[in-house]
């Protein structure tokens, strides 16, 4: 299968900022991707090059088997992270004037536009200015803005934030249709939630840096945590009891229960049933792991401690940045 | 460079700021409704005159020579008389100013006869005082008045003024010395026209007895002194042709130029305008996502030269119609008209460049200001050069800044338009410069907008500017 974006060891500065170091990246057509990472990762950065509205300072890069986006422009959409609209026109005609410099004929672009508008539930605010939508609304007409040209390769920025669940999911969907039709996506977010319900392939960025790029499965095979969430009766309290259990390395109490991380060379299926045998449990169950826990464990090496609680709590704050937007 | 998305992006730039409602009233609709009022307004500042004076002028004639005619002089009926003589002056010369058509010198006349029954002229009533009145006394009297607040309207009873001819006034006591003259008190807060109605006639009443008194027929000096001239006649080579008065050398010029810097900043305002308002909501990324730099800036350049030329062409065309409805279209000269459009172009590319590099640079309206400010001023040039330029259109100061770009457009255009045009070689040779400068502004401006539209944050200084070129 061809490649829809190809990058090698791109570097980009901004002064004495290194924002991006020496991406090698390969998508390949047909794929749905995530990009993710903290908030200044280079994420943005990443994408616009891609979009060639920066160009790296070195490296190689091709979209759509080009050598830059500029000459594929018409065939991909592009959603930014910061949202961008003329407040003064109606969102028809900023439809049509987004369809229209994306290189569509004025004929059939009218049906085409109301259409769209119709399948996110806004079939009747073309004659309105953008500046009366609420800003879930406008999120809405520049995602059609960015689709509206039946893109080979679809690039979103932070599509999800400022959507309530109820969008996201419609939002959600529209990107599965797109991808099941064969064009390509690729995806940012900031929340780590979001990507493991939308794509099949995560790249993750630290610092400028690729730290993983893999299918979602290879990626819980991988970082398997080797570790088990019981809540034995009579509570946390019990946590030394468990410590002494033959093939359990160490117990950590987490919100009400124990998360127990097993020994080397361990089944967990084998665990299971001696935690079981040793003393009467509520609840038994293989830890997944996480995006969450497989960033925090590639950032921090593997090691527990202050720098991984931390950088959790960076991951939470940003969540929680969204979520207050959401709701 | 794709044209059609060149096209697109023009068409849009173009519609979303010609064809509202703002525009159309501001650019169009105003300057209709501000020629209306014109003569509204200057016929509201001819009644507002305030009420005229009336009262007493003494008269201490020491020469005991003036006073009989002085009197006669400032006799109402006279005064009346000579308003009325003025009021016919100033419709003539209103008429000969300003190329106009009979029926318009008609309506003229109609509006200076209306605004003369409205205008009050002042009235005296004018007492010598005898041989042995002192001046001192008169003056004690009108100082007791202004003191009780009597009023100077309206009233005959008040002293406007006391005139102190000296007794030399109209014959030299000896030969060696020359006449004597006289002194006017007057009441404070007098009307300019009252003191100015009682000097002169006291001037002219002193010259009446020196000519009678030295025998000299005034009326045959005065006609001695008038020479009659006859409008000059300029041959050109066409022919014959009214000469051009000093409104036609004056005002053509500078409403060619005025024309022309009007068109040209309003074209490159609203272009700062849309651009800092696509950078600041974010528009800017999504556009970029389907055009390049490049082509989004010259789809804008060219979007508000259209704007901008629409209001020359509207402008130009109310210019003309108005010249031929004062049937003077002989003040038209093509070739003025051709080169307005090509200096407008000129000129609009070169400010329009500086508009797009500010635009892109900043994030708001308030950060554009102190970069904007140099370029205001530098746009206020050519209205100091205009009366050096427009009275020497070929002196060396006229020459040199009009090949100085961006300003040289602006002088380029007040000295062809002028009576004495510059040699064609001139006018091509700077055209020639300025098309260089208008490459070398457009290759600054493209620079530093690409690299400006996705900058936000601290809106960058002259020297981050000159880093912004090198980077791109």
């Amino acid at each position: 299968m061809s490649q829809a974006v190809s990058m090698q060891g791109v570097r980009k500065t901004f002064g004495s900022k290194v924002a991006v170091e020496g991406i090698d990246l390969s998508i390949p057509e047909g794929a749905i991707y995530g990009f993710i990472g903290p908030n200044g990762a280079g994420k943005t950065t990443t994408i616009r090059m891609i979009m060639s509205i920066l160009f790296p300072d070195r490296g190689e890069l091709s979209v759509l088997g080009k050598k830059s986006a500029v000459e594929s422009k018409d065939r991909i959409g592009y959603l930014p992270e910061e949202r961008g609209i003329y407040k003064k026109m109606k969102v028809g005609a900023f439809l049509m004037h987004m369809g229209r410099l994306k290189g569509l004929d004025r004929s059939g672009l009218k049906p085409r536009v109301m259409e769209w508008l119709d399948r996110v539930d806004l079939a009747d605010v073309h004659k309105k200015k953008c500046e009366e939508l609420s800003k879930g609304m406008q999120q809405k007409v520049q995602f059609i803005a960015s689709v509206l040209h039946d893109p080979d390769l679809i690039i979103l920025d932070e599509p999800f934030s400022g959507l309530d669940p109820v969008n996201m999911r419609l939002l959600r969907n529209l990107i599965d249709d797109e991808n099941k039709r064969g064009k390509t996506v690729i995806f940012s977010t900031h929340v780590m939630h979001q990507a493991e319900q939308n794509c099949d392939h995560v790249v993750m960025i630290h610092q400028g840096k690729k730290v993983l790029d893999d299918t979602l499965d290879d990626i819980r095979k991988r970082f398997d945590p080797r570790a088990l969430h019981v809540d034995p009766i009579g509570g946390v309290g019990r946590s030394h009891d468990v410590s002494v259990v033959p093939g359990v390395a160490h117990v950590t109490p987490i919100d009400g229960s124990l998360e127990v991380v097993l020994d080397e060379g361990i089944d967990p299926q084998q665990a299971m049933k001696s935690l079981l045998d040793a003393m009467p449990m509520n609840r038994v169950e293989i830890k997944r792991p996480t995006l969450e826990d497989v960033f925090i464990e590639i950032v921090t090496g593997g090691k527990r401690g202050a720098d991984a609680e931390q950088l959790r709590a960076e991951l939470l704050a940003g969540n929680t940045d969204d979520e207050e937007v959401e709701s | 460079m794709n044209i059609s998305k060149i096209s697109r992006v023009a068409g849009r730039e173009f519609a979303s700021t010609a064809i509202t409602k703002g525009f159309i009233i501001g650019a169009l609709v105003l300057p209709a409704v501000i020629a209306a009022i014109m003569p509204l307004v200057i016929l509201l500042t001819m009644s507002a005159q305030p009420p005229a004076d009336t009262g007493t002028v003494y008269i201490l004639d020491r020469s005991a020579d003036v006073s009989e005619t002085l009197v006669d002089r400032l006799a109402p009926e006279a005064v009346e008389a000579r308003w009325k003589e003025r009021f016919d002056d100033v419709k003539e010369f209103a008429k000969n100013a300003i190329p106009m058509a009979d029926d318009q010198k008609d309506q003229i006349d109609q509006r200076i006869d209306q605004a003369s029954k409205t205008i009050r002229y002042p009235e005296f009533r004018v007492i010598p005082a005898g041989p042995d009145a002192s001046i001192e006394e008169l003056k004690a009297e009108m100082q007791d008045q202004v003191a009780s607040g009597a009023k100077g309207k309206g009233d005959l009873e008040t002293i406007l003024a006391i005139v102190d001819i000296d007794t030399d006034s109209t014959r030299k006591v000896n030969e060696e010395e020359g006449y004597g003259g006289f002194q006017v008190f007057l009441r404070p807060k007098l009307n300019d026209e009252t003191v100015s109605e009682i000097k002169d006639g006291v001037r002219w009443s002193i010259r009446q007895r020196r000519y009678e008194n030295a025998g000299i027929n005034r009326t045959q000096v005065l006609e001695i002194s008038d020479v009659d001239e006859r409008a000059s006649q300029e041959i050109t080579e066409e022919g014959e042709k009214k000469a051009s008065t000093g409104i036609t050398t004056f005002i053509i010029p500078v409403v060619s130029m005025i024309l022309l810097l009007i068109a040209s900043m309003t074209g490159g305002q609203y272009l700062l305008t849309t651009t800092i308002e696509e950078k600041s909501n974010r528009v800017v990324e999504v556009l970029l996502s389907a055009c390049s730099p490049m082509e989004l800036m010259t789809g804008k350049i060219i979007g508000q030269m259209c704007v901008g030329l629409s209001l020359l062409i509207v402008y130009s065309w109310l210019g003309i119609f108005a010249l031929f409805f004062m049937e003077r279209m002989d003040l038209i000269d093509w070739t003025t008209i051709v080169l307005i459009f090509v200096f407008f172009i000129l000129a609009y590319f070169m400010f329009a460049s500086l508009m797009a590099a500010i635009g892109s640079a900043v994030n708001d309206m308030r950060e554009a200001q102190s970069l904007m400010t140099p370029v205001i001023m530098m746009m206020m040039l050519p209205y100091f050069f205009f009366t050096p330029v427009i009275r020497a259109p070929n002196s060396m100061l006229s020459t040199i800044t009009s090949f100085i770009p961006p300003i040289s457009p602006f002088i380029m255009i007040m000295r062809v338009a002028s009576n004495d045009p510059p040699p064609v070689w001139q006018t091509g040779l700077v055209i020639l410069v300025n098309a260089v400068a208008v490459v070398v502004f457009l290759w600054f401006a493209a620079k530093v907008f690409r690299v400006g539209l996705l900058m936000f944050g601290k809106p960058p200084n002259l020297r981050t500017l000159i880093k912004w070129v090198r980077m791109a």
